[in-house]
Formats: C-alpha cells, structure tokens, sequence
C-alpha cells in the first residue's frame, strides 16, 4: 500500500446552534456535534469518497482538513503538515474546492489565474505552461477574457478547478463536486478527477452521490452523523452488496428505524 | 509576512476598483460634484448681489441740493434731473428706472434751519425704489449710504477709525480661521464616506459572495491578507478623498464670495507634510474600522447599516472639531477621531503643536496595527468567514 498523504487522527468539531436552527433541525440540544472523533487515511494516488447524507459532516471535516476551520479536538497531517500548527504550509499542498467557494464576478479567468499563481509563488514561466494545459484541457480558451459574471454555472465551475490547481498540488480536496453541474459538465469534472489520479494525485471527495463513488473512488468512508460508519477499499465494503444497499443498512441499524 | 503577498493583495483591490467603471464613478463623482456644485452655487450668489458694473443704475433727482451736487459723489450711476415724477416711479416698478431722490426744494437752508430742540419735522428726502430689481436695491442702498454720511458729518461729534484699519487680523489669518472652521469637518466626512463605500464593498461584500473563502483557502497568512486589504482600501479612500478635499478647497473661496479673502497659499511645506500625515493616518484606523465592522457583517447590506452609528460618531466629533478645541492636553491626541480632527484644525488654523500632531499620527497608526490584527484573527474565525 502507498503511503498515507493525509491522515486524520481523531478530529470533532461542534457547533453552537441558534434557536432558529434548533428549531430547524428539531433538536433540543443547543449544540450540534458535527464531526465526532473522525479519523481516515487517504493514500498517494488514491481517490478516497466521504460519503453521507445531508448534515452527516462531510463538508465540515474538508473545511477542517483545508484550514478554513479549526477542530476543537485532534489533528490531521496534510503532507506532513499540521493543519493545526501550519495551516499555510497546508493549504500550499492541496487544491480545494466547493461550489461555496466563488471567483469573483468582476474578474476574467485569465486574471484570476494569474492571480492566485502570484498566491502561490508560481513564476510566470510555469504560470503561462501550466495555464495552457488547463484552459485548454477545459477549454477555457475561448473565454479566458470574459468576466466571471458572464459565464455559465459549467464555465464557472471549470474556471475554479483550473484556478485550484495552479500550484499543481499533489492533493486535492473537492466539496461535492458534481453538484449543480448539468450532465456536461459533471462528466468533465469526473473524468478530470480520474486523469488526475492517473498521474498520481490525491484526492478527497465528498457527495451524496452513489454512482458517483462507485465510479471514480478507490476507498470510501460511510459517514453518518459526524462518525465514521465503516472505511475500507470499495470492493472490500460491498462484497456482493451494491453501495446503496450497504449505505441503507448501515443507516438503519444506526438509527435503529425504517427509512 | 511576506511582502509580495501584501502586495499581491492590494494589486487585485487597485484592478478590483480601478477596472470598474461604475464604481469610479459613484466614488470619484461625488468630488467633483462639489466642486461644480459650490462654484456654481459661489457664483451665482455672487452674480446675484453685485449688480452688472457695466450697466450704471439710472437714478433720477429732483431739486438735487448744492452741498449734494458732487459728481464725486454719484459717479456709480447715471444721473439725470427728472422731469415727470409720475412717470418716472411708473418706470421704476416696470424695472426701467432704478431710484427717484426727492429732496425738498429748500434742502440745505431746511437743514440749516432746522434744529432738534423744535418739535418741527426734520426736512424730508423722499425715495422710491423697487426691492425687486438688485440694480434698484443697490442704488437705494448706496444712497442711503451716502445720505447718512451727509447727515453725520453735519453734526460730527466724534470720528471711528478715521484714517486708520482696525482690523489686525491678517488676511492670512483670516483664510487660516475660516478653512479651519470647515475643513476637518468636511474632509473626515470626506474620507470616511469613501472608506465606507469600498470598504463595505471590499471585505462584507466578497463574504457576500463568498469570494474570501477562496482567497482563505490559498496559503497567504491571514495577516498578509487583513494588511493588504486595509493598505489598498486606505489608498484608494485617500484618492477619494483626496478629490473631495481638493475640490472643496478650490471652491471655498467662491462659495463664500470672497475669491481674494480666502487663499490657501498659507501654508508651509512643513504645514501640508503633517496635514497628509495626519489625513494618511486617519484613513488607516478609518478603514480598519470599516473592514472590522464590515467583516462581522454577512452582506454589503448589513455592513452598510451596521457602519451607520461609526458614521454618526465621526460626524459628531468632526463637527466639534468647528468650536474649537477642548483642551490642548496632549493626552486628547491619543482619542482616535477626535485626534485627527483637533490635529486639521489647529494645522488649518496655524496654531498647532507638532508633538501633539506627530502623537496623534502615531497612535492612528498603532490602532491600525490593533485593528489589522483583529481582523487577521478573524479571518481565522470560522463564524465569520461562513456566517452568511
């Protein structure tokens, strides 16, 4: 087995809920537990699924491993670093993206791009060859000098994966990935995560999405209320089960209730 | 900290504000508005009560006496001996003719004549005019002028300022009181409208959009980000208000009407460093009290009411800042705002200790540092970045 790129050891995050989402969520306690005591390897050259559904915590542990947000307890190792004590070390290691995370609507691809390569300390050689691989891999091209504003949900999307990877980063992290996007555009992205993997990049996702994980992923993690329902290679979680089936009961003896 | 990350930072704002037409428009506008505004306000005021000195008003007289006959004394209007006076007052509420004198027909011996200790009725001048034409006003005015001067001297008891100008205010000082009285007002409304309008824009409006989170994901250090951030927005408000202040400036002195009373050829070299100083300074805490606010704030919307009481306060001290100071303490100098108020006046005014002056500058600039550093740290905080 190749060795762990990130290993998240332990990690929970709460969260304190207002009335209005108390009463949204019809939960009387007034905190919400949305990662408890999580811990997973993802490997060199894997792509490792969180699966779960809506609240599960997916998004909160990729915003914790990507540093956007803080644990209250554990740590994970990006490539070595500490997301606790070198979070800038973290996030020059890894591409991360959500569709919460917007280019801004005033700027044009081809600015943005330069942009967050000066972020990254990316000399402008490597800018412009990076920069013609990836606009014209998504064919970003014919739209390079037209601002964000004016592109379309797929344009914008493809714009983003291009922007996180300017630093070509051995890892990537991706909230969702698939979501919103039209048939189109989804399978770019799917197939571009596949291509990526190919040359030997990590890559975290999370979705809801069955076939989703059933296609590109190497390992998945079932989660289900902040915790860690099973984690293990695909084929090795399913046996002879679909993915679907498994996720159900799983979530029924969790919950103890028909769905 | 690295530098090029900072400045990285303030190139995007600068391309962010200076690429958009619009926004230009709705920041730079308002200066030069005031500029036209106040000029043409200035002038026409000005127009409005000086008559046109190439057209004389047409007064007319009768029985004009010897000891008024002068032609010293009427040499600011055509005058001619009226014939029809009927006629002539007809002309004169028709805005034709602009005054008819009247004076008794026996003007100089009824004066001398006349003395107050008799109950007889002084001689009387009759005048007729019409308030509704300035021409006509101004004639009316000049000859009761003259008039009263005329009657002064015949019962002269004692003279005022005769031969001499008391006023011993210089014209410098004069200028210096009167831009001292608006300016601090004017300017830190100035800068903190400009800080507020892309401020807002600039720190809750790409929280809005959730543009931040994008640039939190990048490896630039949260401090490197909050400093860039105020750097640019503290240049781009000083532009603004830099074109505000300039243009209130150049049209004082016509909005007042007095186009030599008012110069600001004044001051010093040495006056002009501390002021940009002073301004420069101001502007940091300004915005880095903007960008504090508006980073609690989940929309442009929200930060721009939430900046509404910061705004009121400003105005307040900046108002104070028109009656004078307090107190000449030094320790007044290290109160934000009030500071930098106290600071313009007493630079504008030509009055003002340098050691209180460079103390305010340096404690804006120490706030600065405080405010930069808690919005690094709350660029950490995960219920700001995603609060919306």
């Amino acid at each position: 087995m190749n060795h762990s790129l990130i290993s998240v050891e332990g990690i929970s995050k709460t969260f304190k809920l207002s009335k209005k989402q108390q009463k949204l969520t019809k939960v009387d306690s007034k905190y919400l537990k949305a990662v408890d005591n999580l811990s997973f390897n993802a490997y060199e050259g894997e792509i490792f699924g969180l699966l779960g559904p809506n609240g599960a915590g997916k998004t909160t542990a990729l915003r914790i491993l990507s540093t956007l947000i803080k644990p209250d307890s554990g740590d994970a190792l990006v490539d070595g670093y500490s997301i606790i004590t070198q979070p800038e070390e973290v996030r020059s290691k890894i591409g991360f993206l959500t569709g919460e995370l917007k280019l801004e609507d005033f700027f044009t691809p081809n600015y943005l791009f330069d942009f967050f390569s000066s972020v990254h300390n990316i000399s402008s050689s490597v800018r412009e060859q990076r920069k013609e691989i990836l606009f014209s891999r998504f064919g970003i091209d014919g739209f390079r000098e037209v601002k964000v504003a004016n592109l379309s949900s797929g344009m914008k999307q493809k714009t983003s994966l291009a922007v996180s990877l300017v630093h070509d980063p051995n890892i990537i992290i991706f909230d969702e990935p698939t979501n919103g996007l039209d048939v189109l555009t989804a399978k770019v992205v799917t197939d571009f995560l596949l291509e990526l993997k190919e040359s030997g990049k990590t890559i975290i996702i999370s979705t809801h999405i069955f076939s989703l994980v059933e296609r590109i992923c190497d390992r998945v993690g079932i989660l289900i209320d902040g915790q860690m329902e099973v984690c293990d290679r695909l084929e090795r979680l399913t046996g002879k089960l679909s993915l679907e089936d498994l996720f159900f009961l799983l979530y029924q003896e969790r919950k103890g209730e028909n769905i | 900290m690295r530098r090029s990350n900072v400045t990285t930072i303030m190139k995007k704002e600068f391309a962010r504000f200076f690429g958009d037409k619009r926004m230009l428009i709705t920041l730079f506008l308002p200066g030069i508005l005031i500029f036209v505004l106040y000029t043409i306000m200035g002038s026409a005021m000005t127009d409005m009560l000086s008559p046109d000195p190439d057209i004389p008003p047409t007064v007319y007289v009768v029985d004009i006496p010897h000891s008024l006959e002068k032609d010293s004394l009427w040499s600011w209007c055509e005058i001619m001996n009226a014939v029809d006076q009927s006629m002539i007052k007809q002309q004169i509420s028709d805005k034709q003719a602009d005054l008819l004198i009247v004076f008794p027909a026996d003007f100089d011996e009824a004066v001398a004549r006349y003395d107050v200790t008799t109950k007889l009725d002084a001689p009387n001048i009759e005048l007729y005019y019409n308030p509704l034409e300035i021409s006509s006003s101004n004639a009316y005015a000049i000859t009761v002028s003259i008039l009263d001067s005329y009657e002064a001297t015949l019962a002269n008891k004692f003279d005022l300022n005769r031969d001499i100008d008391g006023n011993l205010a210089t014209p410098e000082e004069l200028s210096a009181s009167i831009i001292s009285m608006l300016m601090p007002m004017l300017i830190i409304t100035f800068l903190f409208s400009g800080t507020a309008g892309i401020g807002t824009e600039s720190i809750a409006g790409e929280k809005e959009r959730g543009t931040l989170g994008t640039l939190l994901v990048s490896p630039l250090k949260r401090s490197e980000l909050a400093l860039g951030k105020i750097l640019s927005l503290a240049i781009l408000s000083f532009l603004i208000g830099l074109v505000s202040s300039v243009s209130t400036i150049l049209s004082l002195p016509r909005l007042i009407g007095a186009t030599d009373a008012i110069s600001v050829d004044i001051y010093t070299v040495k006056e002009y460093i501390l002021l940009a100083l002073v301004i420069l300074s101001t502007l940091l805490l300004l915005v880095s009290l903007v960008t504090l606010v508006s980073a609690f704030a989940k929309s442009v919307k929200e930060a721009s009411t939430a900046i509404m009481p910061l705004m009121i306060v400003v105005m307040v001290i900046g108002v104070s800042g028109m009656f004078g100071s307090a107190s000449s303490g030094s320790w007044f100098y290290l109160i934000p705002i009030y500071n930098s108020v106290e600071s313009m006046s007493a630079l504008f005014a030509l009055d003002y200790s340098s050691l209180n002056v460079v103390l305010a500058v340096i404690s804006n600039v120490i706030y600065c540092f405080i405010a930069s550093f808690i919005l690094a740290k709350m660029f950490n905080n995960e219920k700001v970045i995603f609060s919306g």
